[in-house]
């Protein structure tokens, strides 16, 4: 085309290089050599560099310019860029040396503006027939589309590698100003706005123009058009706006010559609501506003869409933690007055016990005793209170501390020494290893001594044998303090919360029960305000051992709150609590469990003459209200409290519901008489002891034995007399006090007990409890017994799985003679309780049964607090690892399915119109397929508030932001599941995490998509070479393009060059270096260079190139009709030769170093022939390398990857290599590999004639011949094809001769397909014909394996294998 | 263009005729050979030694006159004639 348009030119005329007849050979030459390159050249001859061009050139780079440049002074054709390149043509002209360079911006006019374009091209001299250089030859690669796709690339990039995931709007809006700064030449000025709530946009963020530029309005009313329209962008639409009027005058340039023309109006989408704002773009005059320029745009904006969605989302995050913390905050308060409002009565109890204790030193032994109970008892109350107020203070900061220097293994010694008496008396060993401290130790002396005595008590309780040892010393500049127990040690999985505040470990075997689990805690606070650092590590079974480390010195510690010498006065002063206490869980002392003897309490109580002093409480049974109001007169009269009841129902209920002195009833009453309702009182443990006087008409002394015999106290026969009746219940209430003081003390004690107590019989049915029980659990006295399955137990029907937990624990609990365990429970009112039961079976020594008694402590809010913060870290866990939103949002719902023990979990995603996009822990459903009363939740909560938790009787849903669209959730929970409260709360706070974490997902697969869309862009050849097939895949994680390529280029004479190389380093830096080594080492082969010298040529341009050296590179030249092969490898691992017999061979010949490590050194070349039907197989090192594996078993498994796909065609063989070879996480770093099998494939097309069939039988045995095949199949496969291409021709294309059959054949390891097709439409059958075509056909199935005819309206296709023997 | 094919009449040394056949043969030129059997008449030779290529088109040509002739042909076509048929009717001789 070229050549012709060339011959139209007036040589003569118009040039000084006359008629083409007359041209110096060298012209000539040079000319042709332009004309048949398929690489892009143009060249400049003679005194005015009359220009040339090729095909490739025009096609490339010359646009309309062509054909008018043919011929015309080059510095005519090339006028706007002349100052560029006319001083590079001159050097080349006056000095004969080369030019290079490498994609240099010129701005050229050949689309009708001036366009910004980069090309790598270099400029050699060309000389006449005398040898003098007279032109100059320009070999170019334009590299627009690929620097400036890298250049988008970076933008894009850069604005998604914010580190921090989350922060404020205006933060995020700063951080993408920043970047879009930095890239003025797509983005000249850009402009972000915010509509607000009235419709209006307000300025944001702006890039690259002033900030009191007349065009970055601040703001925008609602509707507005003028300067910038905002109708559009709050449609979600964009808008291309001309940058003409005043407005728009001075526009920055974007480091361009002239002001952009044309500005873009982008929204910034919200997924399922009105666009946040839009963002302004000033373009770029110097680029077409394409698809991929748009796209760019697109996705600055989304980037920008995204970050302002999740910034929103963060902060309403942010407000809720706050409220959390608020709440915090208030209950820390409440607990430090409250412990305030502890220490007065405990100073007035405290110090009058003190004072007796030394009055009373005479005193009798049990006096003595009880003043220690309440002594003991009183230390232990001032303790707990004091640590509760030293954490309030250390949280609030006033934490009143005074540094003295002192010697630490002194201060320490004396406070080891003051519990030696009660590890002694533990018959346990004490080492105490204090020699003196070459530093002094700034301490607070009180706040040391809590810490030393902390950890040693906590020793002693938890150490039964063996030895405490405490031991201090100095290491690396700090002060080091040890204890050191051989206790029973601490779990593995307990040690991480072994310094949490109130953290307890359950079922510890310890000399105590006590403890509020706030020791160690308060001991790593205090530990902390010294500016040291608490460790423990222990063996359970073994021990465990405290480390301490105080720097020397007072640097670390606030100015302030140093003295400058020691109080040497002070002596411990708490110390006193920690001894007292541990004493008291050592054999030898009293403990406040048992109690001193009886009769000491026993003269507390008046005489009984006298009337009671205390109150006594009767309770009167008799159905005769006359009988009732007199009885209650008498005994009123007596100074005694009086109950009356109807019958003995209702006087057991009495009796059960509260402790009465003594029931008088009457024999004889309606539903339940006198002596049936002794029977149950005496049958019920807790009713046993209350003493009953029994009334009776009947007289007799059978009555009165049957009343004895029963169970009652006493026996009195109407009428009696009012002094006789007095007499019999003060003596019946005097003997069982004195019967029942052990009981109402036991009960007085149990009662005090803050935790709810309880007592179960053999059978588990509870028939105690005390008044805690009732506060906790809402279920009195008046229901006892409670038999199992008990009234709290959840409901086994609505919520089986709790059910399913107490039921467990209750076996437990009949079966265990201790334990403990944490259940859920439901209150009386029917909201759910977190419980921890402490049981214990013991004998009651009264009848000798087996019962258990227990307590149960409220921990329902430990429980949340816990549920909550292993949810999240659940959650968090499942978020970061995911690396694709399918994966984190499956992830996610498998989680709440877990928490909730949901039937299933369901995702909505309203991404398109009101059909969303379902995914489900179960096969996902279609939409269509749900119930419709499902839909209509799922679209009540598409409408509601975001955030906020909705359940029914069936469940439970959310509906939470997603960059897709809205998300609704859904728990299928079961019919009549109760959701509580906790769980709302936890669900939004999950659903909160979620949206943000699906935000990053989603953004995570958007840079993913880009850059990968971008790399393939930058790589390789758009159409490959038959034969082959190639493949690139970049690193999993972290998703980075890298610097792998491959490349194949077409020569002349059927060779095709092969490249596959290896940049060092990942990012667009590698991708970048790649793209430059790629173009070169493409020119070079193109020049004919053999492999050898194209990579020495190679090492010279990658010397020059920073990040090029240490590629390795594979370069080949083959020859695709012989299969010869030479190449040549910069370091690059060996390519692998399968032969058809399944041997295997390295391509390990002309090996020499990576690139540019010594330039300029002979490269050695290899060579060898592919045999027919054998596969190679080129590759970077990420396909075969693995950690700890030698690079030989990777070669080893691809060998064999390539030996299983041998009877596929070898773009699926590519595809089954790279599955193949995938470590199970993806690949970790980018691999490209490049297949070819030989011989490629043989495709043709002719016109359906029969003098067609000889020439393509011709080509088909030369094809065959390539193929190696025996010389029957060769003829087989030539007649079944034969037979098929003349059955095309006289079925398909009977009435339209000349119509195109299309031929295929390809070569497999073993097996031969062949692939005839044509256009025609088969007639109508012909007997006389089909009879020998019947012949044909039958000749094709008996000569080939398998035989297939697919007709269709477009023509017919034959399919024929053959295996090859 | 049709495929290359040249028939050259003659005699056996026993006098019966011969038909030698040098080329290819498919749907393009069996004309020519149908031409060349029609024009004789008895029992004939048909000497296909030098013919590489043959197909249903041309083994439809001969079968009209299996019953008077006899082939001799180069190995390579033996599948082509045995699966045809052509071999139960007809004598064929290897070279």
């Amino acid at each position: 085309m070229v050549g012709r348009d060339l011959a139209l030119v007036d040589w003569a005329a118009t040039t000084p290089l006359g008629d083409p007849e007359g041209w110096p050979q060298s012209l000539k030459t040079t000319v042709s050599i332009l004309l048949s390159s398929k690489f892009s050249m143009w060249m400049a001859w003679g005194p005015e560099l009359t220009f040339f061009c090729n095909a490739a050139y025009r096609r490339d780079t010359l646009g309309r310019k062509y054909p008018w440049a043919l011929g015309r002074p080059a510095n005519e054709v090339w006028a706007e860029i002349w100052d560029d390149i006319g001083p590079r043509i001159d050097t080349v002209l006056t000095t004969g040396e080369a030019t290079w360079d490498q994609a240099l911006l010129l701005f050229v006019e050949r689309s009708g503006y001036p366009e910004e374009s980069y090309h790598t091209f270099s400029y050699s001299p060309l000389r006449d027939d005398a040898g003098h250089v007279v032109g100059m030859l320009c070999v170019v690669s334009e590299e627009t589309d690929r620097v400036i796709g890298e250049r988008r690339m970076a933008t894009l990039r850069d604005l998604g590698s914010d580190p921090s995931v989350v922060r404020t709007e205006q933060e995020m809006l700063d951080f993408a100003r920043l970047q879009l700064s930095r890239n003025p030449h797509d983005l000249p000025f850009t402009l972000t706005y915010l509509f607000h709530e009235d419709g209006g946009a307000a300025l944001a963020a702006a890039t690259g123009i002033r900030e009191d530029h007349p065009a970055a309005v601040d703001r925008l009313p609602a509707g507005s058009e003028t300067v910038w329209p905002t109708a559009a962008p709050a449609r979600g639409e964009s808008a291309l706006v001309p940058l003409d009027g005043a407005v728009f005058a001075d526009l920055p340039t974007g480091e361009r010559p002239e002001v952009p023309l044309q500005a873009m109006v982008v929204p910034l989408r919200q997924q399922g609501g009105a666009p946040y704002g839009f963002m302004v773009v000033g373009l770029n005059r110097y680029r077409d506003l394409d698809d991929g320029y748009r796209g760019f745009v697109e996705l600055v904006a989304g980037h920008v869409a995204t970050g302002v969605a999740s910034a929103r989302s963060y902060q309403a995050q942010q407000r809720r933690a706050e409220e959390l913390a608020e709440l915090d905050r208030a209950k820390t308060a409440f607990f430090s007055n409250i412990s305030h409002e502890f220490r007065t009565p405990l100073t007035l109890i405290m110090g009058p016990v003190e004072e007796l204790r030394e009055r009373l030193t005479d005193a009798d032994a049990g006096v003595r005793e009880e003043l220690e109970v309440v002594h003991r008892n009183g230390l232990r109350l001032g303790k707990l209170v004091n640590t509760l107020l030293d954490f309030s203070r250390i949280e609030v900061g006033r934490m009143q501390a005074g540094y003295e220097p002192v010697d630490l293994a002194v201060v320490t010694g004396e406070l080891a020494s003051v519990f030696r008496s009660a590890v002694d008396r533990a018959g346990l060993d004490f080492r105490v290893d204090c020699p003196p401290l070459p530093e002094a130790v700034f301490i607070d002396r009180s706040m040391w001594e809590k810490v030393v005595l902390n950890l040693l008590s906590n020793a002693l309780k938890f150490t039964f044998d063996g030895s405490i040892g405490i031991a201090v010393g100095a290491e690396d500049g700090a002060a080091v303090v040890t204890v050191v127990d051989t206790g029973i040690g601490v779990a593995a999985q307990e040690m991480p919360r072994l310094f949490e505040r109130f953290h307890r470990i359950e079922n510890a075997r310890s000399r105590s029960n006590e403890g509020s689990g706030i020791g160690l805690a308060l001991v790593r606070e205090l530990v902390g305000l010294h500016g040291g650092e608490i460790s423990a590590t222990s063996t359970e079974g073994h021990g465990t051992r405290f480390t301490i480390r105080l720097p020397f010195g007072s640097a670390h510690l606030p100015a302030d709150a140093v003295l400058p010498e020691a109080d040497t006065g002070a002596a411990p002063f708490a110390t006193d609590p920690f001894v007292q206490e541990a004493l008291r869980w050592l054999p030898g002392e009293r403990t406040a469990a048992t109690p001193a003897a009886v009769t000491d309490i026993e003269e507390g109580i008046d005489g009984p003459t006298h009337g009671p002093a205390l109150p006594v409480h009767v309770l009167v049974a008799d159905d005769n209200a006359d009988m009732r109001e007199y009885l209650s007169r008498l005994l009123l009269g007596a100074g005694y409290q009086v109950s009356t009841v109807n019958d003995g129902r209702q006087a057991l209920g009495a009796v059960r519901a509260k402790a009465f002195d003594l029931v008088v009833s009457d024999v004889m009453m309606p539903h339940l008489d006198g002596l049936a309702l002794v029977a149950a009182l005496r049958a019920d443990p807790r009713t046993a002891s209350v003493p009953v006087l029994l009334l009776s008409a009947r007289a007799g002394q059978e009555a009165s034995i049957e009343g004895l015999q029963a169970g009652a106290d006493d026996y009195l026969v109407k009428p009696f007399a009012a002094a006789e009746l007095l007499a019999r219940v003060r003596a019946n209430i005097e003997l069982a006090r004195l019967r029942n003081h052990h009981a109402r003390w036991r009960t007085a004690l149990v009662d005090s007990l803050q935790e709810a107590f309880f007592v179960c019989d053999e059978d588990g049915a509870v028939i105690e409890i005390n008044a805690a029980f009732t506060d906790i659990l809402g279920y009195g006295p008046e229901g006892l017994p409670y038999r199992p399955t008990h009234p709290w137990w959840p409901d086994a029907r609505t919520d089986s799985e709790a059910h399913r937990q107490v039921g467990e624990a209750f076996a437990l609990l009949l079966g265990s003679t201790k334990g403990s365990y944490t259940i859920p429970i439901t209150h009386r009112d029917g909201h759910r309780l977190w419980a921890t039961a402490t049981f214990n079976q013991v004998d009651d020594p009264d009848t000798g049964r087996r019962v258990t008694v227990g307590t149960f402590r409220d921990v329902t809010a430990e429980h949340y607090a816990i549920q909550r913060e292993s949810a999240l870290a659940a959650l968090g866990t499942c978020l970061s690892r995911a690396t694709s939103v399918p994966e984190a949002l499956a992830g996610a719902l498998d989680e709440l399915k877990k928490l909730w023990r949901a039937r299933s979990v369901l995702a909505a995603v309203f991404d398109h119109g009101d059909v969303p996009t379902l995914t489900s822990t179960d096969a996902s459903p279609a939409w269509q397929e749900l119930p419709a009363a499902r839909r209509g939740t799922l679209e009540d909560l598409r409408q509601g508030p975001i955030l906020t938790p909705v359940a029914d009787h069936t469940g439970a849903g959310i509906l939470l932001e997603f960059p897709e669209g809205p998300l609704v959730l859904w728990m299928d929970l079961g019919e009549n599941r109760p959701f509580t409260g906790e769980d709302q709360l936890l669900l939004s706070l999950l659903a909160g995490h979620l949206a943000q974490g699906l935000n990053r997902a989603h953004q995570f697969d958007q840079q993913r998509e880009t850059a990968i869309a971008l790399q393939r862009a930058i790589l390789g050849p758009s159409r490959l070479p038959d034969g082959f097939a190639v493949r690139y895949e970049p690193a999993t994680q972290p998703l980075e393009v890298g610097g792998d390529w491959y490349d194949t280029v077409t020569l002349p004479d059927g060779r095709i060059g092969i490249v596959v190389g290896d940049c060092v380093g990942r990012g667009l830096e590698a991708a970048s270096v790649m793209g430059q080594l790629r173009s070169a080492c493409r020119a070079l082969l193109l020049q004919d260079a053999s492999p050898a010298q194209t990579l020495m040529a190679l090492d010279q341009f990658a010397a020059g190139v920073p990040g090029a050296i240490c590629t390795t590179v594979f370069c080949g030249v083959l020859n695709s009709e012989t299969g010869q092969l030479t190449y040549s490898s910069a370091g690059h691992p060996p390519g692998i030769l399968v032969r058809p017999d399944g041997v295997t061979r390295l391509l390990e010949d002309g090996r020499s170093l990576p690139l540019a490590v010594r330039p300029g050194n002979q490269r050695p070349e290899g060579s060898c022939t592919i045999p027919a039907r054998s596969t190679l197989l080129l590759y970077t090192d990420g396909l075969v390398e693995r950690r700890r594996r030698p690079l030989s078993v990777g070669i080893d498994q691809a060998s064999e990857a390539l030996q299983d796909g041998r009877d596929t065609s070898v773009d699926d063989l590519a595809t089954h290599v790279m599955s193949r070879l995938a470590p199970v996480d993806g690949y970790d770093d980018d691999v490209a590999l490049l297949l070819y099998r030989h011989p490629a494939p043989l495709e043709m097309s002719f016109p359906a004639e029969s003098s067609q069939l000889a020439p393509v039988r011709k080509t088909l045995r030369g094809w065959l011949a390539q193929c190696d095949l025996p010389p029957t199949t060769v003829q087989n496969v030539l007649v079944a094809a034969g037979e098929a291409c003349a059955n095309a021709i006289e079925h398909g294309h009977r009435d339209a001769p000349g119509d195109t059959i299309y031929f295929r054949a390809e070569a497999y390891v073993d097996n031969l397909h062949l692939t005839i097709a044509d256009t025609g439409r088969w007639k109508a059958p012909q007997p006389e014909l089909d009879i020998h075509r019947g012949r044909g056909m039958g000749l094709m199935r008996a000569l080939m394996q398998q035989v297939t005819i697919t007709p269709g309206p477009s023509g017919t296709t034959v399919d024929m294998h053959t295996r090859i023997a | 263009m049709t495929t290359p094919l040249t028939l050259t009449p003659g005699r056996r040394p026993d006098g019966t005729a011969l038909l030698t056949a040098v080329g290819e043969i498919d749907m393009s030129n069996t004309g020519v050979l149908a031409a060349a059997l029609a024009g004789t008449d008895g029992p004939l030779v048909l000497d296909l030694t030098g013919v590489e290529y043959l197909d249903s088109a041309g083994i439809s040509v001969l079968f009209p006159h299996a019953d008077r002739i006899e082939l001799v042909a180069n190995p390579l076509l033996e599948p082509v004639l045995t699966i045809s048929g052509l071999t139960e009717l007809t004598t064929v001789h290897g070279t």
